[in-house]
């Protein structure tokens, strides 16, 4: 059983769950992000959060996955300041409905004022709602972002392991580590981590509070990342209780503390709801039944 | 009558043994509706998933008796625990109909599934009710089948309010979705010509397909059997296939057109075991959710 705690899963095919569900993932956290381009309009900030409560959420549950995820205005789009304060009044009607496990991604991109501004924010609206926070470090400066984050974080007395620092590398790991984080990796091709150094991440500094995820979205990337960087690791002759908490068990104690994320929820699941899988105008049309085996000429009836 | 179903929901929460969410629940709607402030009833409504859970009512026969009394058509014995204490806190909010909307706009417009489910399933116990026909038929867009059937089935609202071509357009969404017919209130009463010809049209692409056609849809077109439809029937009665069989036998005995009466004759014994028509078409709809769809 693995848990992909990052995936941008709107982005994604059902083939990509199909596969998903077949390599061991359960359940999925899909943190609000951007889209690959500016939203000019708050009503399209208020459409993705419905979809990622409603019909996303539906679509990875005919598909056996859990779908959880988290709310919050992400810092690139926290740059265009007017539509960002009628985001944030948008956000209280999200962030205590079901499945919402931690407020994000939220953090710093260019690390500007406006970043900054609504950073803060948000970090006093989880506080508020008792929710942990998921902390996305930018790509540029990362490690003196990363910091910075952190010691904002502090500043507004949030307690380290209520928030969960993502897209660490070899830079910042031991730092977020150290003061008491939660550190996410991400294995993204090219542009984050690589599975090989993940494993020796894992092996320098040991499972506690490492989380392992995919961050799969529209652009290449994998959301098989956890599973297969489980399989290196086991060729790689990590102990099985190390991988059980880096790809499961860590992020499930981090965002659990939500009270919106058990075990339960997909251990006793009700066997896949066939009225609900097989309706007519769901993702299944007219009678089709999901595909179990290979791929095959025939496209059934 | 708010006050009568918030009492009625509360009583019949009572029951499931949880003093913690009723307690809370009290709280929160005394609050909403003394204050009247739009975010903490819409925080209240979305938190009310961490005190209730997604398990049915329970009511007895005179419960069930008792809802259908104070509101005509309401069926909580199909409701959750959860979506009865979202429609106490819904109904605790001021009734003061230019703030009630706003509000209500804003909570259908960002609900989640199952506060959808409560929302629409809530709509024949709302005020205002003729000016949510649109939300109820934009609502029928859906393609979540929980949703969907809050809206379409065990619902008063539908047969009671929609202009015929969108009652028409949502029973044959609920055909298209398989979804039980015998549960969409008024489903005899508001047959019509249209939605016979409707429901035939989806017969022969079915047939077409090479697909199994849902047998209650015969009992939309039982009334305006005429030469076309008896043809239709005939082929439904020579699948040899029980339930389908038993649908056809049905609508030819509703039927007052003669040669479906004289069809009948050559099926004395089956029809002799007919229950009467609305017990039979719930016995074939429930018979085809449960092993066929």
């Amino acid at each position: 059983m693995y848990i992909d705690p990052h995936i941008h899963v709107v982005s994604r095919t059902t083939d990509d769950y199909e596969a998903m569900q077949k390599a061991g993932i359960v359940a999925v956290i899909e943190p609000a992000f951007w889209l690959g381009q500016p939203r000019t309009e708050v009503g399209s900030f208020k459409d993705y959060f419905s979809t990622l409560v409603g019909w996303e959420r539906f679509r990875a549950s005919q598909f056996g996955i859990v779908h959880y995820c988290t709310m919050g205005l992400n810092s690139k789009e926290a740059n265009n300041e007017a539509l960002a304060e009628q985001v944030m009044e948008l956000l209280p009607l999200y962030v205590g409905k079901e499945g919402v496990v931690a407020i994000g991604e939220i953090g710093y991109d260019d690390q500007t004022e406006a970043e900054d501004k609504f950073y803060r924010l948000q970090l006093e609206l989880a506080k508020e709602v008792d929710l942990p926070v998921l902390i996305h470090t930018p790509h540029r400066d990362k490690r003196k972002g990363t910091i910075r984050s952190m010691d904002v974080s502090e500043e507004h007395k949030l307690d380290p392991k209520m928030v969960i620092v993502d897209h660490n590398n070899e830079e910042t790991v031991k730092e977020v580590l150290d003061r008491g984080y939660y550190a996410g990796f991400t294995i993204y091709p090219h542009t984050k981590m690589g599975s090989e150094r993940m494993v020796e991440i894992v092996r320098q500094y040991g499972p506690e509070r490492i989380i392992v995820n995919s961050a799969a979205d529209w652009g290449i990337s994998d959301p098989l990342a956890v599973p297969k960087t489980a399989d290196l690791m086991r060729k790689s002759g990590i102990p099985e209780e190390h991988i059980k908490l880096v790809t499961y068990q860590n992020a499930l104690t981090a965002f659990g503390q939500s009270g919106q994320m058990d075990e339960q929820d997909w251990l006793n699941a009700a066997p896949l709801d066939q009225t609900k899988k097989m309706g007519g105008n769901s993702v299944l049309r007219g009678g089709q039944t999901p595909r179990v085996e290979g791929s095959s000429d025939i496209v059934e009836n | 009558m708010q006050n009568q179903i918030t009492g009625f929901l509360s009583l019949l929460l009572e029951s499931t043994d949880n003093q913690k969410g009723l307690d809370w629940l009290k709280v929160k709607s005394q609050k909403i509706s003394s204050e009247g402030t739009p975010s903490q009833f819409f925080l209240a409504f979305s938190q009310a998933s961490r005190y209730f859970k997604k398990e049915k009512l329970s009511l007895s026969d005179q419960e069930i008796k008792k809802a259908n009394e104070l509101s005509t058509g309401f069926q909580p014995e199909f409701w959750d625990q959860l979506q009865s204490a979202r429609t106490v806190l819904m109904l605790s909010y001021p009734q003061e109909k230019e703030t009630w909307f706003t509000a209500m706009n804003q909570l259908f417009e960002t609900a989640d599934m199952n506060e959808h489910q409560a929302l629409f399933a809530a709509l024949p116990l709302m005020p205002f009710q003729e000016d949510l026909i649109p939300r109820a038929i934009d609502g029928l867009r859906t393609n979540i089948s929980l949703v969907f059937d809050a809206i379409a089935l065990s619902n008063p609202f539908p047969a009671k309010y929609f202009p015929e071509a969108n009652w028409n357009q949502m029973v044959l969404k609920a055909i298209f979705m398989q979804r039980p017919l015998y549960r969409i209130q008024g489903l005899e009463e508001r047959r019509n010509p249209a939605l016979a010809a409707i429901a035939r049209d989806f017969a022969h692409e079915r047939w077409a397909a090479g697909r199994e056609v849902m047998p209650e849809i015969w009992r939309l077109v039982s009334p305006f059997v005429d030469e076309m439809y008896l043809e239709d029937l005939k082929k439904t009665l020579s699948t040899k296939d029980e339930l389908q069989v038993k649908s056809a036998l049905l609508a030819l005995r509703e039927s007052a057109y003669l040669p479906a009466k004289e069809l009948l004759e050559a099926y004395p014994e089956q029809v002799a075991s007919l229950d009467m028509d609305a017990i039979a078409w719930e016995s074939i709809g429930s018979e085809f959710q449960r092993t066929r769809v």
